[in-house]
């Protein structure tokens, strides 16, 4: 008995040895660094360029088939074949398939990711690329290029663009005795009708304490009180400052006002506008293609200005160009005529909810025909803020929900619960740096 | 999840006393047998033991998959949890906390009404396959299901609860999904309307195995019901219950989906429970090394309890 339970931890031992042996061996792959890639006008020998992209709900799914089809109709040396998956699959297969040699050779990705991926050389740098397309910062939103730079190069060529907006039940107004044209702008103009409202028994914005949405209203305000959410380089949290302190203390303030209740869930705040229950709901501008608003006379403005700035939350997604392993230059230069192509084919993607990044597609006058309700979101453009380009920052940036919750739920007071979501990310940005490097 | 939960208890369950093989048949027949197994063996290998190995080789590495390096750190990861202020130790004992609080506040419901009804059910009642189909019925759906709906019916200012709690002119502001304790009570009673048919059948499945003639002698000795039941039903249950604890135990220890869809964990941090936060260290945040580490000091606990449930139910039937 005594002997075969020793062979048996020597078994065990030996098993266990031997799968860390091949655990080390798998885990020391090497990134392959960016090359630059020319693109241009592709005119080589005929390629098939694999497209993974995120769009898988809305109206994406029907378009995208169909773009992609006159593409290929169009460019006989060119098939592009069109793989959509859930995003959480992406983020989830990509890294490995691109180092098997086995991703995409263009792919769509969040402005939040792209340095993630960027530092552990995944990506294409695409300065040459952008160049070759004849692209600069000029052809897109202020600030939107340099969303997809990291480390003074170019990993992502803009594609859309998602602001958040003020979006207001008309019929509420109506109700509360209010004109439902005149929108408030300014502080003053909308507490004075958050006040107007609550007298008309309705409590006129509902501020709820998760990233959808009151994480982008709390974003918004820190950038119009003039604040950041993390220094330049990004190596600490910023918005903990007295402009956020500030912005926080505004939100609490509605709920301690009577204008908000006081203990919103989760999409709550749009149900609540959905429903007519309250008048104005800071959202994104996906919500203008969502049918569940079909019922409500509603329109969409500008979000308000709070602060001593204008400003207001945007995220965006770029078009990148993974560097497989023995990735074909020609296979990534036939991607950039794709994409170019898409770009300059994008006033059709208004219809999934998303702002065409390109300036010349937007500034069409056909676009504010064909989806006149953009009209706000297009003009808060000039003063949009992006996502922070670092390396995991998304860990960061979710301690910003958690003060939020925290202090909308009364838990903490506003300064506290920033203070202690600044010291936990400050620590995850140490963690970033040491491990994607500085 | 409670299937995986079953393995599981099949799995950390103490192996029962071995007997000495003598002579050769006796051999020849556990060779046969040791083919038998072979097969589960297999997987028993690549699904359970290679992971656990790997996840042990993992947590003592920073193991972030997506970059090329994974560097040797020794017992670092768990060093951390146990230093205050570390990026880890704060947020796992909270999760952990939060765990126990489901797990204690949740098992003796999970325990206790279905008791009562299999109880009922096997009472010869009309209609009792129907009774027992819905008693089982919501086991059947997804977590997602379950999640969506009550996240409708329990929203503090939208939904069905409060309104309905408001129409017989009680409190209609409860914030059941947004704040605690509310949250818990919610995330419970989720969990017991959700689970308690699994339980209901076991139980019942070791009601009906007790013999009906020791209920006639109990009778026959002037028992009343609830001596009956104290003194017939639950002895004869105990095999059937210590297995049903247990594997509410680690059930419960395990929830994730329920906190995960209903209140995002929150509020802040209040109801994130190990498993999610485990998941959202590893998974998002691409901390595979700390979230190992993570898993196998709430691989300890869970079996320390387990453990110790066993002794107290082996005891129990001994005396």
């Amino acid at each position: 008995m005594f002997k075969k339970r020793q062979v048996g931890r020597t078994i065990a031992a030996a098993v266990a040895l031997s799968v860390g042996l091949a655990l080390a061996g798998c885990s020391s792959t090497g990134a392959s660094s960016g090359g630059d890639v020319k693109g241009g006008d592709y005119s080589g020998p005929k390629v098939t360029v694999t497209f993974w992209n995120g769009w898988t709900g809305g109206a994406a799914p029907v378009l995208v088939p169909k773009l992609v089809a006159k593409f290929n109709a169009e460019h006989k040396n060119i098939v592009v074949k069109d793989v959509p998956m859930e995003w959480a699959d992406i983020s989830a297969k990509m890294p490995l398939a691109i180092k098997a040699g086995k991703g995409p050779d263009v792919a769509v990705a969040h402005g939040d990711d792209i340095a993630t991926y960027a530092a552990q050389g995944l990506l294409l740098k695409d300065d040459g690329i952008l160049k070759s397309l004849g692209y600069s910062a000029d052809d897109f939103p202020k600030g939107l290029l340099a969303d997809g730079n990291y480390k003074d190069a170019q990993y992502g060529i803009p594609w859309s663009v998602t602001p958040l907006g003020l979006y207001v039940n008309k019929d509420v107004l109506k109700q509360a005795g209010l004109d439902p044209e005149t929108i408030p702008t300014t502080k003053d103009d909308y507490l004075a009708t958050l006040a107007k409202l609550k007298t008309a028994g309705v409590q006129g914005e509902w501020v709820d304490g998760y990233v959808f949405t009151g994480t982008f209203e709390l974003e918004s305000l820190i950038w119009q009180f003039g604040g950041d959410l993390f220094n330049d380089d990004v190596t600490k949290a910023t918005f903990n400052s007295d402009a956020g302190v500030q912005a926080l203390t505004y939100m609490t303030d509605l709920i301690k006002e009577g204008y908000s209740p006081a203990k919103v869930a989760q999409d709550g705040d749009f149900n609540a506008l959905v429903g007519g229950k309250t008048a104005f709901n800071w959202n994104g501008v996906w919500q203008t293609t969502n049918d569940a608003l079909a019922k409500d006379d509603w329109t969409a403005a500008a979000v308000p200005q709070i602060g001593s700035e204008k400003a207001v939350w945007s995220s965006s997604t770029h078009w990148i160009f993974p560097s497989n392993k023995g990735q074909s230059k020609d296979e990534t230069a036939a991607a950039a005529t794709f994409v170019k192509w898409m770009n300059d084919n994008s006033a059709g993607w208004a219809a999934t909810g998303e702002l065409p990044a390109q300036n010349s597609v937007r500034e069409d006058p056909k676009l504010l025909t064909d989806y006149p309700k953009l009209k706000p979101f297009l003009d808060e453009l000039p003063y949009a803020h992006y996502e922070t380009v670092a390396p995991g920052i998304t860990s960061a940036t979710a301690t910003i929900t958690t003060a939020l919750n925290e202090a909308i739920l009364g838990k903490k007071s506003p300064k506290a619960a920033l203070d202690d979501a600044a010291a936990k990310a400050d620590q995850l940005l140490q963690q970033n740096a040491s491990q994607y490097g500085g | 999840m409670p299937a995986s939960t079953v393995a599981d208890t099949l799995v950390s369950a103490p192996a029962p006393a071995r007997r000495t093989a003598r002579g050769s048949g006796v051999r020849r027949r556990t060779g046969t047998a040791y083919l038998f197994l072979a097969p589960f063996l297999v997987l028993f290998c690549v699904f359970v033991l290679y992971p656990a190995i790997s996840g042990l080789w993992i947590s003592l590495h920073i193991w972030n998959p997506l970059l090329p390096n994974q560097p040797f750190v020794g017992l670092k990861n768990y060093i951390d949890l146990f230093v205050p202020g570390s990026l880890t130790s704060g947020d796992f004992w909270q999760s952990m906390g939060n765990t126990g609080i489901f797990t204690i506040a949740s098992v003796p419901f999970l325990l206790i009404i279905p008791l009562v009804v299999a109880a009922m059910l096997n009472q010869k009642i009309r209609g009792g396959a129907v009774y027992r189909g819905i008693f089982f019925a919501p086991y059947v759906l997804g977590v997602a299901v379950v999640g969506v709906i009550w996240k409708y019916l329990l929203d503090p200012q939208l939904g069905v609860v409060n309104h309905v709690l408001g129409a017989l002119g009680l409190p209609s502001d409860i914030p059941w999904t947004v704040d605690v304790p509310w949250a818990w009570i919610s995330l419970v009673g989720v969990t017991v309307w959700w689970t308690m048919g699994f339980n209901t059948v076991i139980l019942l499945a070791g009601l009906k195995g007790i013999s009906n003639d020791l209920y006639e002698a109990a009778a026959l000795d002037g028992a009343g019901t609830m001596r009956k039941f104290f003194s017939v039903t639950l002895p004869g249950l105990k095999p059937v219950l210590a297995f049903v604890t247990t594997v509410t135990i680690l059930a419960s220890a395990n929830m994730f989906g329920q906190s995960y869809l209903l209140t995002k964990g929150g509020p802040g941090h209040a109801t994130r429970t190990a498993i999610m936060y485990i998941a959202d260290e590893g998974l998002s945040q691409n901390q595979m090394g700390a979230a190992s580490a993570m898993s196998y000091v709430l691989f300890l606990v869970l079996a320390i309890i387990s453990i110790v449930n066993f002794r107290l139910q082996r005891d129990r039937s001994q005396s």
